[in-house]
């Protein structure tokens, strides 16, 4: 008995595989000046799912690439706030990027 | 001769189609009927399938299909 | 005749490219219905319209070049005739291309319903330089002809009286086409046996029976069999006569009858319509000399299909960004509605619904790219260029059991940046060939879903870093490769039983759709597609919750994680200082409402897109509560227009942050224990000792169901369940590593083949079942990607691991192999198909 209700929930638990597709999600970024010389940037998904592990570039006002890495597991990314003009990608796969501009940057 | 064989802008007569059951009944409701006129359009990229002229409308065959038609040029 | 509530139903029938569909909407406009014929995938549409006072109900039947028992759309066209009896039916003609559509006019009129002759496409016959001589058209057909510009609304009073008038005279006008005196005789001794059957004289038209008898029409003979007592002879006689006339004649009886009509058409024609001028090339026939051009027309292909990629996939989901805030916001409405937050537990009746409702709106997040991607089909099939793209495909498609038009499913279902395979199937629907538009249904969910790209992108990112490029290429690819080759495993074996239609196809010329009409069809199917799919993502959201999330952690652990809480609250309001003035708004209930107040501003502020938006939130959240706005803003923040600096308000900041921090952490470690333990999780461990040879230990099974049911990215609960014990600082990678010595890229490959086989959705599955009408199908569907995904996972990773390749190694190696046993696929050849 106890072993069909294993399989029954094993089974049960491949109907998993059959959610709406669970990555269906737009990317979503918010960036704020610490106004300590870094700047905090957190990431996420509309769907809910967090950005760990997502890789992030900040580039300045020339393309090119500052500063590389990836969101923490809170989807935090805290960087130095570059001199002058630069923009955050917020990196999810090609169609899943955000880009935001320093000049959106405020305290 | 069969149609698969004519060569672009060529022009033959049907004579006759060599085929029963669906494929064959396919072709005469699409107006393949012995004395009609057909003339070869063009071949796809690929060579297959053909378009036809035929009544002042265009048709394209797959070589096996055009296979089943017996005509005669023109 | 249905004589109850003075309905009037009229059938509406003509051959493809008639403008049947302008000439439907034209007349019924907005009041237009659409559901399935019962039992099968042909669209019934119906629509009614208002004639003098009579109420008039259409029936748009599919159109058909002609009405033989061959095809599912010719048997329903038929059957409605014979057995709904409508009051009337309207031929929808193509006036340029008369001799042709006439084939289709004869059989309708053979069939003993009043008919109407709408001559559409006027203006292009008047083009043509074809003059038509009504009157005599009419009297040659003893029909009333009545001539429309379809696209135009042109005709639209004229037909409708027409229509009313005709289904009123209840008899329609006897029609005969002589079929030779060869083969007359033959049909009135038939019809003299029918008509001795009451049963069947009293049903079906007994000369239009006889011409299907010697037709060899196995609908008819079905119809013999059921109604008539003496079936047997009758099928017997008919039998002899034609194998007697065959033999005598050289020819079969519906060679002869199909001659007879073509003959029979050309003469009505050549009375009646005048050809001024001889046209030598129609602006059509100049389009495609580039269009279908050996060179230019692949290219002209392929810049088409990237263009509607590109407007659809790549802009349709930048759509998406400006509609989310919209669904984001009646999300929050609905979780304000729900019992609140707690700190680190929430209450069930809170989790539960917001999962089912995160659920619904991830799905319903999709909807602005299906309703471009469905006008975009709309406009492919309207132009006619949809036929050209199946011309020039076809050799290629032919040789993996697919079809020409198999192209545009796949590359909605999702090439290099993504799509989805819910429209992707549903775009299978003009694929006549039914082996082909199975085979291509079944195969377009393995195509790269929107879903699946951000995954691979991290995997990638983890144990293939330095070849990014080449990773993404490899897994954008192996799935068209894999794809085609499964079309064809499918296509000789499980569909082997099935008919491939003829190719047999029309070059239509081309068309400018309307405006209206790609509308219409657009939005009806998104609207159906939201209806049918809620229900069923609701229902299934909710089984998911329960195996996620029951039966929960034990209580010795729920006050374990709470003694965590409160120690992390206590050194908050250490850190405070104990003469903060703000102190005194923390304490005892305030925290969790600061909590929200906190958690609400953040998500609100994610959601914002420009500065004007992120100014409209602070202004909110400053109205709502200004103690708790300083403290977010860490106390810098404008008064009467001077920026205060309040050092009080930021050292609560920096304590809260740090205490959100633990909180968020101790909830993920919730999360991941309750999965851990829940149903799913058993599961996992379940299944271990298969999945075992691909890779996957029962971590990443879990890691894997709970990627795609609990919604966090699966690098996530990877590291969830990799939890270092507190203070250690290694990476993901590191603990990784550490715990499972041994788990490489290899691993990960394997990984992400498998979700690249991954079984459709629900809601692409309800389209499966949608269009192929059968619950099998979908069944199917859901199961072969399973163990498709499971044998290739195995093969990369048990294979890879015996010959010692390293990950880029085995992936390469993959890559060579699958592209082999494509080429070998391809070059396997079916069994002729007819003789």
């Amino acid at each position: 008995m106890r072993k069909t209700l294993t399989i029954l929930m094993a089974v049960l638990a491949l109907t998993i595989f059959l959610i709406p597709c669970a990555f269906a999600h737009t990317p979503l970024c918010s960036c704020s000046d610490e106004g300590d010389g870094t700047i905090l940037c957190e990431g996420g998904f509309s769907d809910g799912s967090s950005a760990a592990g997502v890789e992030m570039r900040v580039l300045d006002s020339t393309g090119k690439v500052l500063i590389k890495g990836k969101m923490n597991e809170d989807s935090e990314f805290t960087f130095k706030k570059p001199e002058g003009e630069y923009t955050f990608i917020f990196d999810a796969g090609p169609g899943h990027e955000v880009k935001v501009p320093s000049s959106e940057i405020t305290e | 001769m069969t149609l698969d064989e004519v060569k672009r802008d060529q022009e033959c007569e049907i004579v006759d189609i060599i085929s029963e059951g669906i494929m064959g009944q396919r072709l005469l409701d699409m107006g393949f009927i012995p004395g009609t006129r057909i003339k070869v359009i063009r071949n796809a990229p690929l060579v297959d399938p053909v378009e036809f002229l035929l009544k002042g409308y265009h048709i394209s065959l797959r070589h096996s299909e055009a296979k089943k038609v017996e005509v005669n040029l023109l | 005749m249905s004589s109850k509530s003075d309905k009037i139903v009229v059938a509406l029938a003509g051959q493809p490219n008639s403008g049947k569909s302008t000439i439907f909407n034209m007349l019924t406009g907005a009041r237009q219905h659409v559901a399935n014929y019962p039992g099968v995938t042909v669209e019934k549409k119906t629509g009614s319209f208002r004639q003098d006072g009579a109420r008039i109900e259409l029936v748009d039947l599919p159109g058909t070049h002609s009405l033989t028992s061959y095809t599912l759309e010719e048997r329903i066209a038929r059957d409605f005739l014979l057995n709904d009896k409508p009051a009337a039916v309207v031929d929808v003609v193509d006036a340029s291309n008369l001799e042709r559509n006439l084939y289709l006019t004869f059989q309708l009129a053979e069939m003993d319903v009043p008919l109407v002759i709408n001559l559409n496409m006027m203006d292009v016959a008047e083009k043509r330089g074809h003059k038509i001589d009504i009157q005599k058209l009419s009297r040659q057909l003893g029909a009333p002809v009545v001539p429309t510009v379809g696209n135009k609304g042109k005709g639209k009073e004229r037909i409708r009286e027409t229509i009313l008038a005709t289904s009123k005279k209840g008899r329609a006008a006897p029609f005969r086409i002589d079929y030779g005196d060869k083969l007359e005789p033959i049909l009135d001794s038939l019809e003299k046996r029918l008509s001795e059957e009451t049963e069947i004289s009293g049903r079906y038209p007994v000369r239009w029976l006889a011409v299907k008898l010697m037709e060899n029409d196995e609908e008819a003979q079905r119809v013999v069999r059921k109604y008539s007592k003496k079936s047997g002879t009758i099928l017997r006689l008919a039998e002899e006569k034609r194998e007697a006339f065959t033999l005598e004649h050289k020819k079969s009886p519906q060679k002869v009858i199909a001659i007879a009509r073509h003959k029979e058409a050309q003469r009505i024609v050549e009375a009646s319509v005048t050809r001024k001028k001889e046209i030598t090339s129609t602006l059509t026939d100049r389009i495609d000399q580039v269009a279908c051009n050996r060179y230019l027309g692949p290219v002209i292909l392929v810049a088409t299909i990237y263009l509607i990629y590109e407007i659809a996939i790549v802009q349709g989901y930048r759509i998406t960004e400006y509609t989310w805030p919209v669904l984001a916001w009646s999300r929050d409405l609905i979780a304000s509605l729900l019992p609140s937050e707690g700190f680190i537990f929430d209450p069930f009746f809170r989790s539960m619904p917001l999962w089912v409702v995160d659920g619904t709106i991830a799905v319903l997040n999709y909807v602005p790219i299906f309703l471009i991607l469905f006008a975009l089909i709309a406009i492919l099939e309207d132009t006619g260029y949809m036929a050209r793209m199946a011309f020039i495909l076809d050799r290629i498609f032919r040789h993996f059991g697919l079809h020409g038009q198999s192209v545009l499913p796949m590359v909605i279902g999702g090439l290099y940046v993504g799509g989805c395979a819910i429209p992707g199937v549903l775009a299978c629907r003009g694929i006549k060939d039914e082996k082909a538009r199975i085979a291509t249904i079944m195969i377009v969910p393995l195509m790269n879903c929107l879903a699946k790209i951000p995954f691979y992108v991290l995997l990638v990112g983890m144990f293939f870093a330095a070849y990014k490029g080449i990773a993404m290429f490899f897994i954008a690819t192996i799935t068209i490769i894999i794809a085609l080759s499964i079309a064809k495993i499918l296509n000789l074996t499980v569909l082997r039983k099935k008919e491939s239609a003829p190719f047999v196809m029309e070059m239509p010329p081309y068309h400018l759709p309307t405006i209206q009409g790609v509308l219409r069809r657009c939005l009806e199917r998104t609207w159906l597609f939201v209806k049918k799919i809620i229900t069923i993502v609701i229902a299934v959201s909710v089984i998911v919750y329960v195996l996620i999330y029951f039966p929960g952690i034990s209580k010795e652990r729920k006050t374990h994680y709470i003694s965590q809480s409160d120690q992390a609250q206590q050194t908050f309001f250490e850190k405070t200082g104990k003469d903060n003035s703000y102190t005194g708004l923390m304490t005892g209930d305030n925290l969790m409402e600061f909590t929200r107040y906190w958690r609400d501003y953040k998500k609100a502020k994610m959601g914002a897109k420009g500065k004007n938006a992120k100014e409209a939130i602070d202004q909110e959240f400053r109205e709502k509560n200004f103690e708790f706005f300083k403290i977010v803003k860490k106390g810098k923040y404008e008064v009467k227009g001077e920026m205060i600096k309040d050092k009080h308000a930021k050292k609560v900041y920096n304590a809260y942050k740090k205490l959100s921090k633990t909180t968020n952490k101790l909830r993920r470690e919730i999360k991941d224990e309750t999965i851990i333990t829940s149903y799913m999780g058993r599961a996992g461990r379940f299944i271990e000792p298969l999945t075992r040879w691909a890779g996957f230990n029962w971590r990443v099974n879990i890691a894997l169901m709970s990627a795609f049911a609990a919604k966090e990215s699966s690098v996530a609960t990877l590291g969830g369940i990799y939890q270092s014990p507190p203070g250690e600082k290694d990476t993901l990678e590191e603990r990784i590593k550490e715990k499972e010595k041994g788990w490489t890229a290899l691993h990960v490959l394997a990984i992400m083949l498998f979700m690249a086989m991954y079984p459709p959705c629900i809601p692409t599955l309800l389209m499966v079942k949608l269009e192929t009408g059968s619950t099998k199908w979908m069944l199917f569907a859901t199961f072969y990607p399973i163990v498709l995904g499971i044998i290739i996972a195995v093969l990369v990773f048990t294979g890879g691991n015996l010959l010692g390749l390293s990950g880029m190694q085995a992936m390469i190696a993959f890559y060579i192999l699958a592209l082999i046993f494509l080429v070998l696929m391809g070059l396997i050849k079916r069994e002729a198909e007819f003789i």
